[in-house]
């Protein structure tokens, strides 16, 4: 009986250790459309531009001297953020105190439920 | 030369027929054992696949409803393939169960709605998967708990700025022209069809309750429990009647979204 040739283990061997290599990649791969998919959910949940608007036409509207029609912009800006935006937006405006380079002290306030954003600005 | 005598190999007590036996035994109890046991595995290993991905596609449409309803987008629509069992809507006009109350102790406000459901029932697996009122909940079936996956957006919200606490809780209602059901691969179409908006002030010490009324065949008060005392905290009183007691709140906010599947 002719000796066993043994020489061409390593093919065997190599063999073993694409399988397993190829199984963790398949599970990395698995895990890649999760991690995607968390990542784009995040970016579309956090309402970022949304938080800029608002705070833009807030500063913006913060100008307004006659009482009466700030209290007016600050109801018709927390009724459109509540029916367009779904969110609770309220904002207040204070005179600066004396000697500041500002105007106004601007209160934000801003919750959509799964953001909460508050802000003392200077303008 | 080791191992031979007289240029002959020991041979004597091995028996090539003896270990052919031996090793075709193996080879046919290693077969057995994987009929037996192993292919069982692997039937289970996919249903359990099929619900994982099924899972999976109905946090995908619960997003797409997330983005018809609280972003304005008036149309979405989906690929996915439904496996091991069927996607059915459950119009929210004709099924009265399950449905949400909302009232308050001064009766200033008083509302009802049925959401109707997106249900997926996987047929292999005993397992159902619904989106009802923007969640994704799932149970098995014959067994009385349920779990919720993706919760809604309801939520309680204190207003530094003018000190006002407001609670939003928003109603997602499914609806459809007529009967449909999916079980391959299908696109799921929705479309924005009426919101309603309603935004109530409250009398000091006012208490508003929102109650949970399952379908007995199709219950999911569980998942709504465990959602509403533990993620929001409110209390529920009695306890098991799923009638929940709002914060204290100035402002009540109810939004309303009816979202009309075009096609699965």
């Amino acid at each position: 009986m002719a000796r066993l040739n043994d020489d061409a283990q390593w093919i065997v061997l190599m063999g073993f250790i694409v399988s397993f290599a190829l199984f963790f990649l398949a599970i990395v791969v698995n895990q890649s459309t999760v991690v995607g998919q968390t990542t784009a959910e995040g970016v579309i949940e956090f309402p970022k531009n949304d938080i800029i608007d608002v705070r833009n036409e807030i500063l913006f509207s913060s100008g307004i001297v006659n009482p009466t029609n700030l209290t007016d912009v600050k109801n018709d800006i927390s009724s459109i953020g509540l029916a367009r935006k779904m969110a609770i937006i309220s904002f207040n405006a204070t005179p600066a105190p004396p000697g500041s380079s500002y105007k106004n002290v601007i209160l934000i306030h801003y919750n959509n439920g799964v953001t909460a954003y508050n802000e003392t600005a200077n303008y | 030369m080791r191992g031979y005598e007289n240029n002959k190999k020991y041979e004597s007590g091995v028996s090539e027929s003896i270990g052919f036996m031996l090793i075709f035994t193996m080879v046919i109890v290693g077969i057995g054992l994987v009929t037996l046991y192993g292919y069982p595995i692997l039937a289970k290993q996919q249903v359990s696949t099929d619900i994982q991905i099924m899972e999976k596609n109905m946090i995908v449409l619960q997003n797409d409803i997330k983005s018809i309803s609280y972003k304005s987008v008036p149309y979405k629509e989906t690929s996915l393939k439904v496996g091991g069992g069927s996607l059915t809507v459950r119009n929210a006009s004709f099924n009265t169960t399950p449905s949400f109350k909302i009232w308050d102790n001064n009766n200033i406000f008083n509302t009802s709605f049925n959401p109707g459901q997106l249900h997926y029932e996987s047929v292999n697996a005993q397992t159902v998967i619904d989106i009802e009122n923007g969640a994704v909940v799932t149970r098995t079936y014959f067994d009385a708990g349920s779990v919720m996956l993706a919760s809604p957006r309801w939520f309680s919200d204190y207003d530094p700025v003018t000190s006002n606490t407001a609670t939003v809780i928003y109603f997602i209602g499914m609806n459809s022209t007529n009967t449909m059901v999916d079980t391959s691969v299908g696109t799921v179409r929705m479309q924005l069809a009426i919101t309603n908006f309603t935004q109530v002030s409250l009398p000091m010490g006012d208490t508003v309750f929102v109650q949970y009324i399952p379908n007995p065949a199709n219950d999911f008060s569980q998942a709504w429990r465990g959602y509403i005392v533990n993620s929001l905290g409110w209390t529920e009183t009695p306890p098991n009647s799923g009638i929940y007691q709002l914060p204290p709140s100035n402002t009540l906010v109810v939004e309303s979204y009816d979202i009309m599947v075009k096609g699965l």
